[in-house]
């Protein structure tokens, strides 16, 4: 009986219960998309805050100790996975170009794109051996363009004027401009800069490593110990700046998402109270057929519940359908699903409509049923 | 008549015209807020990431082609490569001078310190008062443009606090670690063209190459390097627009313009084109986008704008919805009303006109209260993140005005037709 009273009550009442319905899944969705969008934002901020490129280096921790690949990986092991964004070794040497010394860096070059996103590049990057980039001022001072096929000496060694030093014909895929030191060197792959100058140690690595700051610390602190050969440092400059940043952004949205969650609810709660409020007859009605008041009260309850339900479940689809939208437009990359975000929207939507109804049946109920069937 | 039944309206109804006004208070409020911050937040996003420090460097022409190439440093005595420090103040002086945050000269020498060693000299501005000749005056100089050094010992160097012959310094952490300098000690440094005392006032740690340095004072390391008046290089942190493929072919060569995409890059605060003024603004020197800031900047304002743009569509979705929902409920509720009127044999532009007034008039009442309270939502945000107030741009009130209106008749309108088509007995009979 009950249960079907509520299903009638809902079928017949059919475009005011459409109104009602609406008014909690537009209020669902945006707790759903905005709450999504919240958790998930630091998160892919921070992936774009990593444009400003390397924000930890590691050195060799004694000018004795053996500073290869090897020893690096032992350190890029105590750093989760998924975090790393991106590893480029770097090893400096001075080689000659048209008889001019030249600082050049042996790296990965398909790594310096994760970790120097920001490397204004005339040209291309280097695909494979044989191919460099070159500063935009010594390609200004050695007039050198993107095409060009340059050969590259290893330094001048007096006693050895043997046949073996011709130096390697490298093309020059693209110019590099940064506004920094960047500008003064010549990129190359590592085999390359070994054929010319041998082998060597690297000088520096630069990791790009997608993390807060606290767990930038610990990383440094577990590798600092654990990982022989290796000093890691934080670039302050990157770390800082990014945790402030990140943290008055997320701040932002934390405030505009409560200050349009608050401003909805009650939204959401007015349309409903004005809903029922219009039913103070029909419950005038029951009370003079006599229903008692909690049975009437039951009756409300259990609309809303069933209400809320709906709405919520609505709300809770199209959230997470808005969520996915605005990250794609936004991070070009999809949002995460946060699972415990259905029951709480449901639970919420239940409560706000359960809320919104009880005062108006409230009122109505204590008054006569006498004055409100009149009307008054 | 009119007058008088649409009074008795309110002063019987005002419960339901409470709820009204409620709604579209709170549906105010919230396109209020969320549009003034929205358009704000570039500003807001860009200010905070100023904590990057400079995105333009300034070189004398000369230096930026072969500076660093042969590993000689600071060989070169003519002073063609060289800046004037008299020349900065035209910084400040240039078509986007407003977006000029903050500037530091600097120059460097070589000292040798009590130790033995050799080590990097800079000088610089600290805190530096600058008057302008357009009659502004301002702070400039790496307290604000070095934001990420912690000065955990000591502090930063007051220039304006500096007595007349009191030398200080700011000495790197790596440096001070090995040399074993402390906060307060004098330090005596040696350099091409005389020598002097320090007093170390703060002990910085950057996190870069900056830690095996000595900072201090910019007079102070002209007269040891006998280059009085002399600096450079010149650090500017400046506001600026994202890149965009005018700004990019500009860069390149602002003569393959034509006049009017020349004025408008001109005219619009691309780092490139600020760059272009600060070279008109001090001769022979060359000015050039940090790309590692410049760039990133660039690419967080848009994701950050692009992010409110989509949150405000979606919040002014709802108060939209919610508005013309509630108003759509409240109208079908007084069907009733409408039944009696039409059985007393009134006209139906007379019955919607009632009703419109009536609605209208509420929600005009809401719409002033709530815009009050989106600017107070407004403030408290941008107190909250960015401790600056929100600037509330006056074109958003007929905006929102215009909005609340039609959201207000597309609430209403519908029902009210729909209520007009019925017959009246049907209705009274409470179909």
């Amino acid at each position: 009986m009950f249960f079907k009273m509520i299903t009638a009550s809902l079928v017949r009442r059919r475009s005011r219960m459409l109104v009602a319905l609406l008014a909690i899944a537009v209020g669902a969705t945006i707790l759903s998309g905005l709450v999504t969008i919240y958790i998930d934002v630091p998160r892919q901020m921070g992936a774009e805050f990593r444009n400003y490129g390397a924000n930890m280096i590691f050195m060799a921790s004694s000018n004795d100790a053996v500073f290869d690949m090897d020893t690096v990986q032992t350190g890029i092991d105590k750093i989760e996975q998924g975090k790393l964004v991106g590893v480029a070794p770097y090893r400096y040497e001075t080689v000659r170009i048209h008889e001019q010394p030249v600082v050049a860096a042996g790296t990965d070059l398909s790594q310096v794109q994760t970790t120097s996103p920001y490397w204004m590049i005339d040209g291309e990057w280097p695909e494979k051996d044989e191919e460099m980039l070159v500063g935009q001022n010594i390609a200004e001072s050695l007039n050198l363009h993107a095409g060009d096929l340059v050969n590259v000496m290893g330094p001048t060694e007096e006693d050895s004027e043997d046949q073996l030093n011709f130096g390697v014909d490298i093309r020059v895929t693209g110019i590099v401009e940064t506004g920094g030191k960047e500008e003064d060197y010549i990129y190359m792959s590592m085999a390359d800069l070994e054929t010319l100058v041998g082998e060597g140690e690297l000088d520096v690595v630069e990791l790009s490593v997608s993390a807060t700051a606290e767990e930038l610390d610990r990383y440094v602190k577990t590798i600092e110990s654990e990982a022989e050969g290796i000093t890691p440092r934080l670039v302050k400059r990157v770390t800082q700046s990014e945790s402030t940043v990140l943290g008055k952004l997320q701040a932002l949205v934390f405030l505009v998402t409560a200050v349009v969650l608050v401003l909805t609810m009650i939204c959401v709660a007015t349309t409903m109270t004005a809903v029922v409020a219009e039913r103070r007859k029909e419950i005038g009605l029951r009370k003079a057929l006599g229903a008692s008041d909690a049975s009437i009260m039951k009756e409300f309850m259990g609309e809303g519940l069933l209400l809320g339900g709906v709405g919520g479940i609505l709300g809770s689809v199209l959230g997470f359908v808005f969520a996915q939208f605005v990250s794609v437009r936004v991070f070009a990359s999809s949002i995460r699903y946060q699972p415990l975000l259905l029951p709480v929207t449901i639970l919420v939507s239940i409560l706000i409509t359960g809320l919104a109804c009880l005062f108006p049946v409230k009122n109505a109920t204590t008054v006569d049923p006498a004055l409100v069937l009149k009307g008054e | 008549m009119f007058l008088r039944m649409i009074r008795g309206a309110f002063a019987r109804q005002w419960k339901k015209m409470l709820i009204i006004a409620l709604t579209i208070m709170l549906g105010t409020s919230l396109a209020t807020a969320m549009i003034n911050v929205m358009l704000d937040v570039g500003d807001k996003v860009n200010q905070e990431l100023k904590t990057y420090g400079a995105n333009i460097t300034v070189l004398p022409k000369s230096a930026s082609v072969m500076s660093d190439l042969y590993e000689v440093e600071g060989s070169s005595d003519d002073t063609g490569s060289y800046l004037l420090e008299s020349e900065i103040g035209n910084i400040k002086t240039i078509f986007w001078a407003f977006n000029i945050v903050d500037f530091a000269p600097f120059i460097d020498t070589n000292v040798t310190t009590d130790g033995g060693s050799e080590t990097r000299l800079v000088g610089t501005w600290f805190n530096h008062h600058l008057d302008l000749p357009t009659g502004e005056s301002l702070d400039a100089g790496v307290n604000s443009l070095r934001s990420w050094w912690d000065v955990d010992n000591g502090s930063w160097i007051d220039e304006q606090a500096l007595e007349e012959d009191e030398r200080a310094a700011m000495v790197g952490a790596v440096l001070a670690k090995r040399e074993g300098i402390s906060v307060g000690d004098t330090i005596h440094v040696k350099g091409a063209e005389g020598e002097t005392e320090l007093k170390v006032q703060g002990i910085f740690d950057s996190g870069g190459d900056e830690d095996e340095q000595i900072f201090a004072p910019l007079d102070l390391v002209q007269e040891l390097s006998g280059k009085d008046g002399y600096i450079s290089s010149i650090e500017v942190s400046a506001l600026t627009t994202p890149d965009n493929e005018l700004a990019e072919k500009a860069a390149k060569d602002p003569g393959s313009l034509t006049i009017a995409q020349y004025e408008l890059w001109y005219c619009t605060a691309y780092v490139s084109s600020i760059c272009y003024q600060i070279q008109e603004a001090i001769t022979d020197s060359v000015a050039a986008p940090v790309r590692q800031v410049a760039e990133s900047e660039g690419a967080i304002m848009d994701k950050t704008e692009l992010l409110m743009v989509l949150i405000t569509i979606l919040s002014l979705i709802g108060s939209a919805l919610g508005i013309t929902n509630l108003v759509t409920a409240s109208v079908m509720e007084r069907s009733n009303e409408i039944g009696l009127f039409k059985a007393v044999g009134a006209r139906d532009g007379a019955i919607s006109g009632l009703f419109l007034t009536e609605i209208l008039l509420t929600g005009l009442v809401g719409a002033v209260a709530g815009y009050f309270l989106g600017f107070g939502f407004a403030q408290i945000i941008g107190h909250t993140v960015f401790s600056s107030s929100i600037e509330m741009k006056p074109f958003v009130i007929p905006i929102v005005a215009i909005l609340m209106l039609a959201v207000t008749l597309a609430g209403s309108i519908p029902a009210i037709r729909m209520l007009l088509r019925l017959d009246p007995a049907e209705v009274l009979h409470g179909r």
